[in-house]
C-alpha cells in the first residue's frame, strides 16, 4: 500500500482507472482495517460474534463506506489526512448500521406524557439508600414538580424525544427517524425541550444544584 | 410509564447539563470531528482545541460515540496495532 499525500489520494481517486482502482482498493483495504478494529475491540456488544463473522461484517461495510466517501470527494475540505475524513464517514457508517439493527424494533409509542410518569417516593429508593424522613418528603414533592413539569412544559413530542434519549438511552439518530425527522433537528428539539424544562423548574425555586444535592446518592 | 430511580437521575442530569447558550449542532460537530480526533488521538485536550465541539459532545450522546470510535482507530493505527488486520 502506498502512502500518500491528500492531493495523491484526490488525484488517483479521479484519475484515470488505471490509477483510480489501485487507489480505490487501497483505500477499501484502510477502512476495513479499521472496521474490523473497531468491531472487534470496542464493540462489548459483538463479543458473541466470531472473528469470520466480525471480518464479513467489516468488509460490507468498508465496501459502502468507500462508495460514500467517493459520492463526498468534494466536501473534504484538507482539514486533516484524507484517510482520517473517509474513516470518519465509515465509522458513521458503521455505528449507523448497528444502531438500526439493535433498534430495529424500538417504538416511540406508549411514550406519552399522559399518566403517572413518577413513582412515589417510597418506591423509587431501594431500602439501602433510604432517605431520612424529611428528605424523603422533601424528594417526593420535588418529583411531583418534576412530573407535573414534565407534562406541563413539553410538547408531546418533546416529551416523547426527551423519554427515549435521555431516559431510555436510545440513541438520536434511531428516535429522529421515528419522529420523521433528522439528527440535527432532534438535537435542536431536545436542547429546547431540556432548557424548557430547566426554566420551569427553576421558575418554582428548584435550581438543578439543588436537585443534584437533593438526590445524590 | 413509571420512572425508576436510575431515570430519575438521567433527567436531572439531562437538565443539570443543558445549557441556555445556542449550542452547536450535530451537522457542525461533524464536520469538525475528523481534524479534532487527529490531535486528541495525539494526546491533545478536546477542550483546549474546540470547546464548543466538547460542550456539544457532552450532551450529545451519538456524536459523542463517533468520536470516540475514531479516536479509538486513529491512536491504534498510529501505534501500529491495525499493521496486521486484515
Ligand atoms: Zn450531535
Amino acid at each position: 500500500m502506498i502512502d500518500r499525500t491528500n492531493e495523491q489520494w484526490l488525484a488517483d481517486l479521479t484519475g484515470k482507472p488505471d490509477v483510480q482502482a489501485p487507489a480505490l482498493e487501497d483505500l477499501r483495504y484502510r477502512l476495513q482495517r479499521g472496521i474490523f478494529y473497531y468491531l472487534s475491540r470496542e464493540r462489548s456488544d459483538l463479543t458473541h460474534l466470531s472473528g469470520q463473522e466480525l471480518g464479513q461484517m467489516a468488509e460490507d461495510l468498508a465496501q459502502d463506506a468507500t462508495l460514500r466517501v467517493m459520492d463526498n470527494l468534494d466536501s473534504f475540505r484538507g482539514d486533516s489526512r484524507f484517510t482520517t475524513w473517509a474513516t470518519k464517514i465509515a465509522v458513521r457508517l458503521a455505528i449507523s448500521d448497528l444502531r438500526r439493527s439493535r433498534y430495529k424494533d424500538f417504538s416511540l409509542d406508549g411514550l406519552t406524557a399522559e399518566g403517572e410518569v413518577l413513582p412515589s417516593a417510597g418506591d423509587t429508593f431501594p431500602t439501602h439508600t433510604a432517605p431520612t424522613p424529611e428528605n424523603a418528603t422533601e424528594r417526593a414533592d420535588v418529583m411531583m414538580k418534576i412530573e407535573r413539569a414534565l407534562r406541563e412544559a413539553l410538547t408531546e413530542r418533546q416529551y416523547q424525544a426527551l423519554s427515549a434519549v435521555a431516559l431510555q438511552d436510545v440513541p438520536l439518530e434511531i428516535v429522529a427517524e421515528r419522529l420523521g425527522t433528522n439528527r440535527n433537528a432532534l438535537y435542536k428539539l431536545l436542547h429546547d425541550a431540556r432548557r424548557k424544562l430547566r426554566q420551569h423548574l427553576e421558575a418554582q425555586g428548584l435550581s438543578t444544584d439543588y436537585m443534584l444535592k437533593l438526590f445524590e446518592e | 410509564m413509571s420512572l425508576h430511580e436510575g431515570e430519575l437521575h438521567k433527567l436531572i442530569d439531562c437538565i443539570v447539563t443543558s445549557h441556555y447558550d445556542d449550542c452547536l449542532d450535530c451537522e457542525t460537530c461533524a464536520r469538525e470531528l475528523d481534524c479534532l480526533a487527529e490531535r486528541v488521538a495525539m494526546g491533545a485536550k478536546i477542550n483546549d482545541l474546540l470547546p464548543e465541539v466538547a460542550t456539544h459532545l457532552c450532551c450529545c450522546r451519538d456524536c459523542f460515540e463517533e468520536f470516540e470510535a475514531l479516536v479509538a482507530i486513529l491512536r491504534a493505527e498510529n501505534s501500529g496495532q491495525l499493521d496486521g488486520i486484515g
